[in-house]
């Protein structure tokens, strides 16, 4: 009987002393992420013998959000997760979910190779990093090169002076028709890709909330300059609230705010259409200096380590890893097409064939550095969706003037942030 | 005598195993989440660590949120349309059914299959049909030179949601009440007939009154799908504009999982099915009645 047990003992304490520690990884449900990361994580597998990479996609659910928090509450979280936005990681961030990176032995080093000190800062929360942005998709201006031409602009609208002119010259040839389209859609999260981006172009990056006072930051100049130029728009019935589908492809209107996933896409479905398009900044006001850059949004998604996590150091240790592999953001380039969130990207000839074979890709990364996530509030769904049904959609009906849709969603916001 | 008693015994035994494994499922599926979501209604959590009580906060805040009384309002504009709409149009389609002499089946079927098709993919293909420039307002347009604000007004696009749903339900009600129309004895119009009735009376003085029972069946299922809408405004409006197709499910889904708090979208719910069963008592006090042809 001893002896059966003595060889019990033998066999659980080699099973533990040769099992590898297992790191639980969640990728977005995407399928050229998924490509990249299941190569990723085999040469991490096959280098690595002491610890072992589980490796799935986020589980499928209404949204990546509903799947991790389901996780989260059930304490079935994974060790290291993508697709995390900056607004979700606040939110975790604010709950004690996410394990603190910017303390961790190597963190200041990972961020200066990867050439992304000035895009970490946007992503702090309470002065501490909780995540590792791992690409940053600006949002540019697309226009219909050939329509412009015709209309005798060799050049994109650069300001909303300009596009009000372009907005008569249309109006006056064909009413069905349109200059561009002003906003992208009514749920919160298409303020990022309309009044937000409007917002850091104008205000050159500045935040549409102040997140020292817990402040809407919208009844400043820019807010009021953002707000009459959708105003305009809207009043003069220069733009529509629905514009219908593809409207930009079938030349119902000449631009549009678009990120570069829209890339592809053209390509593919309007082959003729993509050959004509030429990107530009988001409009500015008319005093804004033509030699400053402008700034934009960043649809940007990152890397966080779960607080939950058994192996946090072997975490940390696999992340170390991964951005350390000379070709990681190359690999991740060519993979996914979206422009990895390092400030090099047109210096660093490491991507210098990609953005030479991929011109419009190109344009999406020179903005890289210009481009900013949503303020890190963990509010960030209720701020949008007030900024939706007060400011926007007012003006949008013409039910408020801007200067009471701005008066009115401020007050609103203020309230949410207290 | 006590070979009978042991074969009810037995009988009652196997009805209970038989029985046992939807208790079973119902505890873990229903009785758990049912227990836990009246824990959350009282507590302050956000996914992480334990709930802390905090007493009523969750519903007085939720009785002085505007937005959920929005949602709420939403539903009772959205069943002001729905109710009749698929009421006679399941009736039509009833009666039509009831006239066919071949392709029953068919027919039955064919209609059947909206009920049965993805709702996120019919929610994809109405919002390109109901576009500015989608094919319908095309043909609108070429006709009678006018364009429908289908999903940028906010009474239509409340409406067309309605239409939607209609078109999603209206064959399967409509079958509900077919088979209450093929209940009905022949005899009693024949008597009906005999007596002269004309069709209106017929219609009014018996094929109505012996499908209460069906009405009142579809009037309940009207009444909790109002309240469950989700994936069609979720698709296409997003609850807008200015918040006029925005739904207590959405409002639900939305503070759960996007606004990360789960406490009160529990509160929320609660409160949303004893409205909804309020409204189904309600209904079913002033419509039902006691049928019988006895």
């Amino acid at each position: 009987m001893k002896n059966k047990f003595l060889v019990l003992f033998i066999i659980i304490l080699t099973t533990i002393s040769f099992s590898k520690t297992k790191i639980v990884f969640w990728t977005a449900p995407n399928p050229n992420q998924e490509a990249f990361w299941k190569e990723m994580v085999s040469r991490y597998n096959s280098q690595n013998g002491d610890m072992e990479i589980e490796w799935s996609t986020i589980p499928a659910a209404g949204s990546s959000e509903e799947a991790i928090l389901t996780a989260v509450a059930s304490g079935r979280a994974p060790d290291v997760c993508t697709n995390i936005f900056s607004g979700f990681s606040a939110q975790l961030s604010e709950i004690g979910a996410l394990y603190e990176m910017s303390s961790l032995p190597g963190f200041g080093d990972l961020v200066k190779n990867r050439k992304m000190e000035n895009i970490m800062k946007s992503w702090e929360y309470d002065g501490k990093s909780y995540i590792i942005p791992l690409y940053s998709n600006s949002v540019l201006m697309w226009w219909r090169k050939d329509i412009l031409k015709e209309l005798g602009w060799d050049n994109p609208p650069r300001t909303y002076s300009d596009i009000y002119k372009l907005s008569q010259q249309i109006s006056t040839k064909d009413s069905d028709k349109f200059s561009i389209r002003v906003i992208q859609g009514r749920n919160w999260n298409d303020r990022w890709f309309d009044y937000i981006t409007y917002f850091y172009a104008a205000g050159q990056g500045e935040s549409y909330v102040d997140l020292d006072r817990y402040r809407a930051n919208i009844s400043g100049t820019t807010g009021k300059e953002v707000a009459k130029f959708i105003e305009t728009m809207f009043k003069n019935k220069w733009t529509a609230v629905d514009l219908g589908d593809a409207a930009f492809y079938k030349g119902y209107i000449v631009g549009s705010l678009k990120g570069p996933w829209e890339i592809a896409y053209a390509k593919n479905q309007f082959p003729d259409v993509y050959n004509n398009i030429v990107l530009s900044p988001a409009p500015v006001p008319d005093n804004y200096p033509a030699d400053k850059p402008v700034y934009t949004f960043a649809d940007s998604k990152g890397l966080v380590i779960f607080e939950t996590s058994k192996h946090k150091k072997e975490a940390w240790e696999f992340v170390k890893w991964i951005f350390n592999q000379k070709d990681f953001d190359s690999m991740w380039l060519e993979y996914t097409q979206m422009p990895p969130a390092r400030e090099d990207l047109l210096e660093n000839p490491l991507f210098e064939n990609f953005f030479k074979e991929n011109p419009y890709a190109a344009e999406y990364a020179k903005f890289v550095k210009y481009a900013i996530p949503p303020a890190q509030t963990t509010k960030t769904v209720d701020i949008q969706d007030e900024m939706t049904v007060s400011l926007i959609e007012p003006m949008m009906y013409g039910t408020k003037t801007s200067d009471d849709a701005i008066k009115d969603a401020a007050k609103k916001i203020n309230k949410l942030l207290w | 005598m006590n070979s009978k008693s042991t074969l009810k015994r037995r009988d009652a035994r196997k009805g209970a195993a038989f029985s046992s494994i939807y208790v079973i499922y119902s505890v873990i599926f229903w009785g758990y989440p049912f227990v836990w979501l009246f824990v959350l209604a009282f507590s302050k959590w956000k996914y992480f660590g334990s709930p802390k009580f905090n007493g009523i906060y969750n519903f007085l805040k939720l009785f002085n949120d505007p937005v959920f009384w929005k949602s709420f309002l939403n539903i009772m504009n959205f069943m002001l349309y729905f109710i009749p709409l698929v009421l006679v149009g399941s009736l039509l389609f009833a009666m039509g059914m009831k006239r066919l002499k071949y392709g029953k089946t068919f027919v039955g079927l064919a209609f059947l299959l909206a009920n049965i098709s993805s709702g996120v993919a019919y929610s994809i293909m109405f919002s390109k049909m109901f576009s500015e420039n989608g094919p319908l307002n095309q043909m609108l347009d070429k006709l009678f030179g006018v364009r429908i604000p289908w999903f940028t007004n906010p009474q239509w696009a409340l409406f067309s949601i309605v239409i939607i749903v209609v078109w999603k339900f209206v064959g399967y009600y409509g079958l509900i009440i077919y088979s209450g129309l093929n209940s009905i004895p022949k005899e009693v119009y024949e008597a009906a007939k005999i007596d002269g009735a004309t069709r209106w009376e017929q219609f009014r003085f018996i094929t109505l009154p012996l499908l209460n029972p069906s009405i009142v069946m579809i009037l309940v299922f009207s009444i909790t799908l109002s309240f469950g809408i989700f994936t069609e405004p979720y698709m296409i409006t997003g609850g807008g504009p200015l918040r006029s197709t925005l739904t207590p499910m959405m409002l639900m889904y939305t503070t759960a999982f996007q606004k990360m708090d789960p406490a009160y979208s529990a509160t929320m719910s609660i409160l949303v099915a004893l409205m909804s069963f309020g409204i189904i008592w309600l209904t079913r006090k002033i419509v039902e009645r006691d049928v019988s042809l006895t």
